[in-house]
């Protein structure tokens, strides 16, 4: 079951998700998939980026749940720190 | 399902965790920044584009949106965007604080100008125009001053001058720093500072919400690093406050009255105070919340957020509890000690392994040119710490921050 969803997590990465972000520098990795949960890695440009966590769980994972209703929660596993190139930075406010 | 509009500038802390408190209260979700998202073109109804700076033009464009998208809340999360998410309350009738009392908190003369004329206590002021010869400029100004950009945040070009030359070169510093490309203010922010007494004392930042005009205090954070100049770099925040209780309840009350001379009513706050043998003495009242990752420090009731409150109250939900935790929390906002780029950060796993610290985060990433204060904005990243003593917290946050060093080239 698990192994099916990754499938279907990887194929709309690949089609949708990845292209999008790629306009920014950015792509995202599928690391996981556990229990419902998608485990996901982002590099490039969104490694670090100001806007990731609004990319991630506004849009990716409102992406992947409409296509894949089954998908309870989709989780970043980037390490943001170690980004070196994020196409916005973050600052205080 | 609630339809929530939060205002996210690519450059804030703050969008995790209203981010989290938002998916925790089950909402429909739609994010604005002031520039486009890579994901905006596939999902129209999530993501906006607004240009924070006008929020009459964001209200507009928010009024538009919502035609379609009926909003049932919009909030910001910084100073820019709290004046562009009352302008979109007030036009679609949401709760929030008039926009034009949210505006005048955020240009710091027009704050002391409506806090003055309220009879709240604060430090005898100056607006200068940045056009005017500072020498002759420094002519009705006594010292030791602060002189200040109007509308930044953070401490940014917050300068201590004792004298006359200290002034005129404060003042070239702060007009340069307002020319830079990563600086964008308008109108009299671009155009003036302020200059006003220093005031001697600690202190305190109050975090607040109000409701129905009503001042909620929710924490009153103690700084213990002196904060004397010549910059205000903000470390260390611990609460609850070791300050007698006398002192405090007269924090709360200056505070409330601040908030109710501005006309703010509805919304977080977050107060900046100094206190000396003479009472509390305001500095600054904005009309959003603690900045940095600094509201981590806050839990409320059974484990509400800060985030979680603020979204609640703009949403009308019930709030059943506005109490902090008993425990003392503190953190500590990781200075830049200089210039340069972040190459490396060492100690981690020793500063988290110390007593009472419950996280390490580090913000800048490796390769960030990192700006110190007065020309900089942000920190190298956080410490957070609890314990049952306000003083174990600040000496588990000293501990902590002794085990990090920091490769900068």
């Amino acid at each position: 079951m698990s192994d099916d969803l990754k499938t279907k997590v990887q194929d709309l990465i690949d089609t949708m998700i990845n292209p999008a972000v790629a306009g920014h520098g950015g792509f995202v990795e599928l690391i996981d998939v556990q229990d419902n949960r998608v485990y996901l890695q982002m590099g490039g440009g969104c490694q670090g980026c100001g806007a990731a966590d609004i990319t991630l769980k506004a849009g990716i994972e409102r992406l992947i749940k409409d296509e894949l209703p089954e998908v309870a929660e989709v989780l970043d596993t980037t390490d943001h720190a170690a980004g070196a190139n994020p196409y916005y930075t973050a600052g205080k406010a | 399902m609630d339809r929530l509009l939060l205002l996210l500038p690519t450059t804030t802390y703050r969008t995790q965790d209203f981010i989290e408190a938002a998916r925790t209260l089950g909402v429909d979700l739609v994010c604005a920044s002031e520039r486009p998202n890579t994901l905006e073109a596939q999902l129209p109804d999530r993501f906006l584009t607004l240009d924070f700076t006008d929020p009459d033009g964001a209200a507009a464009a928010v009024a538009e949106f919502s035609r379609a998208h009926p909003l049932r809340a919009v909030v910001g999360v910084d100073d820019v965007t709290a004046v562009a998410a009352a302008a979109i309350a007030e036009r679609l009738g949401l709760t929030s604080s008039a926009a034009a009392a949210v505006a005048t908190a955020r240009d710091k003369f027009q704050m002391r100008e409506c806090l003055a004329a309220a009879g709240v206590p604060i430090p005898r002021y100056r607006r200068l125009a940045l056009k005017d010869d500072p020498f002759f400029a420094a002519r009705g100004v006594g010292f030791p001053c602060v002189v200040k950009p109007l509308t930044l945040s953070a401490s940014r070009g917050v300068i201590r001058a004792n004298n006359v030359d200290q002034f005129i070169a404060a003042f070239r510093r702060i007009a340069a720093l307002l020319a830079r490309d990563d600086v964008s203010v308008t109108g009299d922010g671009a155009e003036y500072v302020l200059a006003e007494a220093y005031i001697p004392g600690v202190e305190v930042a109050v975090e607040g919400l109000l409701i129905g005009g009503e001042l909620h205090t929710l924490a009153i954070f103690d700084k213990p690093d002196p904060l004397q100049g010549p910059f205000f770099e903000e470390t260390i925040y611990v609460t609850p406050s070791r300050l007698p209780d006398e002192v405090q309840r007269r924090i709360r009350e200056v505070t409330a009255s601040a908030c109710a001379g501005l006309g703010l009513a509805e919304g977080p706050i977050h107060g900046e105070l100094r206190v000396n043998e003479t009472g509390p003495w305001v500095l600054e009242v904005a009309a959003r919340s603690i900045g940095g990752l600094c509201s981590r420090t806050l839990r409320f009731g059974t484990g509400v957020t800060l985030e979680e409150l603020i979204l609640r109250h703009a949403l009308g939900r019930p709030i059943v509890s506005l109490d902090r935790e008993r425990r003392a929390a503190g953190v500590m906002m990781l200075p830049i000690p200089r210039a340069g780029r972040l190459r490396a950060v060492h100690g981690e796993t020793a500063a988290r392994a110390v007593r009472g610290i419950e996280d390490v985060t580090i913000t800048a990433h490796r390769d960030q040119e990192l700006i110190p204060l007065p020309e900089g904005w942000q920190y190298l990243g956080f410490i957070f710490a609890r314990g049952d003593e306000p003083a174990a917290v600040e000496a588990s946050l000293r501990d902590a921050h002794a085990r990090l060093s920091f490769q900068i080239d």
